[in-house]
């Protein structure tokens, strides 16, 4: 297990994109404490900020966090990464595979375009968990994000594939949903507004936009295995899946072929 | 001539001496504003890349709300002398197109152009001012992105019934040449999505565009492009790292001041732009208008009286009634203040030198 050990809070944003397992397997410690962190003209580097000790393990611990690491297992794409603390923005944008796990809570864009593994935020997420960044194709994208505490808002914003599980969440919780599954107990007005397809699961919600429309309530083989998948992530979210659910169908301004199923 | 520094007035040369220290001393400093002439941004960019700042604009949420929606699905858009001339049928969302000088143009006259030619021009409003249009649509509690949702569910034919909007959704369609006015700022990432989306499905039966106005003056269009042309990107880039990076969350002026990330910064509104809050808890150096309310000592640490462009100096501006950039003569000779871009370029090369040194 190597471990990275903030020393104080740092003077500026810092970028972990190139701070995974793997990069640093390959690394001495002397070499590692060398690569490039900072963001602005002072050129910090690794061990300017962390006390750094390696052991060429494919499990890395970040002990203290802080809401200036911006893209934190960003591309990680195999082995663990720990972080006793705060994370800032992009926390595993694009990662492919791995576990990623923050103790304390995420910046904006938590998940973004994450191809693959899991990643799990036991505080809470910033706006547009799940969600794509500026220009880019789609948000979470067949990774799995779970968000213990509350998300805030556009949560899943264009995500495209992949589970998406939080407590809580903001307004516009699945909007422009291309496709993939968001389970949220609460969330705040207007889910799933420009939605095509994919599903969302609620349990007490804000205003309902007028352009999704109540199709009854289903019994679906579905919804079971919905419910089986999410007992493995939480249990709060599987007993909501096997619950009395109503289904609204939506949003009819985009094609429609979206759905959300709110607790009964 | 004005300039303060710490709320005493001296001359321009200290004043800029003492503006390159602030910058050539900062962690992460930030040029914003950027209302001025192409000149003056385009010596600001400059600034920027010599200092490792990061740029933002004053018109930055609905710059983003538009190109954000144009990123993702594309646009249908027009210019406003083709709306003047064509349009029969012209819907104004919200509240801020209202006061753009358009609508004056627009509610004149009806068509004199194209296949609408001759016909009368229909100005509908969804949402907007009291009494601002005969034929008005009430907008969704949810919002004006929810309504143009609503409306957007009717005009495919996946809502039907007796509903306002569906007669208005009607309309639309009816219309030959049709123009959406709107302001990005107003009605959001989702709102010009929507709207862009409800204009490109009308596209298949008949001519319709979205034309966004802004409610407020800015120089927002011709960063966007100048941006483009010395960058590769979008207005908010820094250059800490050396090179442009682009990323509108991190490179937020007001968020970087409230996260105390900037530490110095330069706030270039050479023409008028409401002034940031921010200015107060970052130490800043203020380029604004000679004559303005805020060519002040108490607007910021260093202040610094400049030109107007287009009225007492020369400059490119973006001319919104022709969507283009174009030149504007000096309204009288200006006497005194120097220009913006001269004042930027004496503080890089102030910065250069001091770094060298």
């Amino acid at each position: 297990m190597s471990v990275l050990t903030l020393r104080e809070a740092p003077p500026e944003r810092l970028d972990f994109l190139n701070i995974t397992p793997l990069s640093l397997s390959k690394l001495t410690e002397i070499e590692a404490a060398r690569l490039p962190v900072g963001t602005s003209r002072r050129g910090l580097t690794l061990g300017d900020c962390f006390s750094v000790a390696l052991d060429g393990s494919d499990t890395l611990v970040i002990e203290g966090g802080s809401e200036r690491l911006d893209r934190v297992g960003a591309a990680l794409s195999e082995g663990t990464i720990r972080i006793a603390g705060d994370v800032g923005q992009r926390l595993g944008e694009g990662m492919a595979g791995g576990t990623l796990t923050v103790e304390g809570s995420a910046g904006p864009f938590a998940g973004s375009g994450a191809i693959g593994g899991t990643i799990t935020i036991e505080g809470d997420a910033g706006d547009h968990a799940g969600g794509a960044v500026y220009a880019a194709r789609a948000g979470l994208d067949g990774a799995t994000l779970v968000i213990r505490g509350r998300a805030g808002d556009h949560l899943g914003d264009r995500m495209r594939r992949g589970l998406l599980v939080a407590g809580a969440a903001g307004r516009h919780a699945g909007a422009r949903m291309i496709a993939g599954t968001i389970a949220a107990l609460a969330v705040g007005d207007h889910p799933g507004l420009g939605m095509r397809r994919g599903t969302l699961l609620v349990g007490r919600h804000g205003a309902m936009s007028p352009t999704f429309v109540e199709t009854g309530s289903h019994d679906l083989v579905f919804l079971r295995l919905l419910a089986r998948t999410l007992r493995g992530v939480s249990a709060a979210h599987a007993d909501l899946a096997a619950g009395a659910l109503r289904r609204y169908s939506g949003d009819l301004a985009t094609i429609g072929k979206g759905e959300l199923w709110a607790a009964a | 001539m004005g300039a303060w520094v710490k709320g005493g007035a001296t001359d321009a040369g200290t004043a800029i001496e003492a503006a390159a220290s602030l910058l050539a001393a900062a962690r992460a400093p930030v040029v914003a504003g950027l209302s001025a002439d192409l000149a003056a941004v385009r010596a600001a960019f400059h600034l920027a890349a010599a200092s490792g700042a990061s740029l933002d604009t004053a018109g930055a949420a609905g710059t983003y709300a538009e190109l954000g929606a144009l990123s993702r699905t594309g646009a249908m858009t027009t210019t406003p002398a083709e709306a003047v001339g064509r349009a029969d049928l012209v819907l104004v969302v919200g509240q801020a197109p209202w006061r753009n000088p358009l609508l004056e143009r627009l509610a004149a006259a009806g068509p004199s152009r194209g296949r609408a030619a001759g016909a009368a021009r229909g100005l509908v409003a969804l949402g907007g001012p009291p009494g601002a249009a005969a034929d008005a649509y009430a907008v969704d509690p949810g919002g004006l992105a929810v309504s143009l949702a609503h409306l957007r569910a009717f005009a495919k034919g996946h809502l039907a019934g007796d509903a306002p909007y569906a007669d208005l959704a009607r309309r639309l369609y009816a219309a030959q040449f049709g123009v959406a006015l709107y302001d990005p700022a107003e009605i959001g990432e989702m709102g010009v999505e929507m709207l862009q989306g409800l204009v490109k499905e009308i596209d298949e039966t008949t001519r319709f565009f979205a034309l966004a106005v802004s409610g407020a003056a800015g120089q927002d269009r011709a960063v966007v492009q100048l941006s483009a042309w010395t960058t590769g990107q979008a207005p908010r880039v820094g250059f800490g790292r050396g090179l442009p990076e682009h990323d509108p969350w991190r490179f937020d002026a007001a968020r970087q001041a409230a996260a105390g990330e900037s530490d110095a910064a330069l706030w270039l509104s050479a023409l008028p732009s409401p002034r940031p809050d921010w200015l107060d808890i970052v130490p800043t150096v203020a380029l604004v208008g000679a004559g303005s309310p805020e060519a002040a000592a108490e607007t910021a640490e260093i202040v610094i009286a400049v030109a107007v462009p287009g009225e007492s100096a020369d400059g490119v501006l973006w001319n919104e009634g022709r969507a283009a950039l174009t030149y504007h003569a000096a309204a009288s000779a200006g006497a005194g203040a120097p220009s913006a871009a001269e004042v930027l370029g004496r503080i890089r090369d102030r910065l250069t030198e001091q770094k060298g040194a």
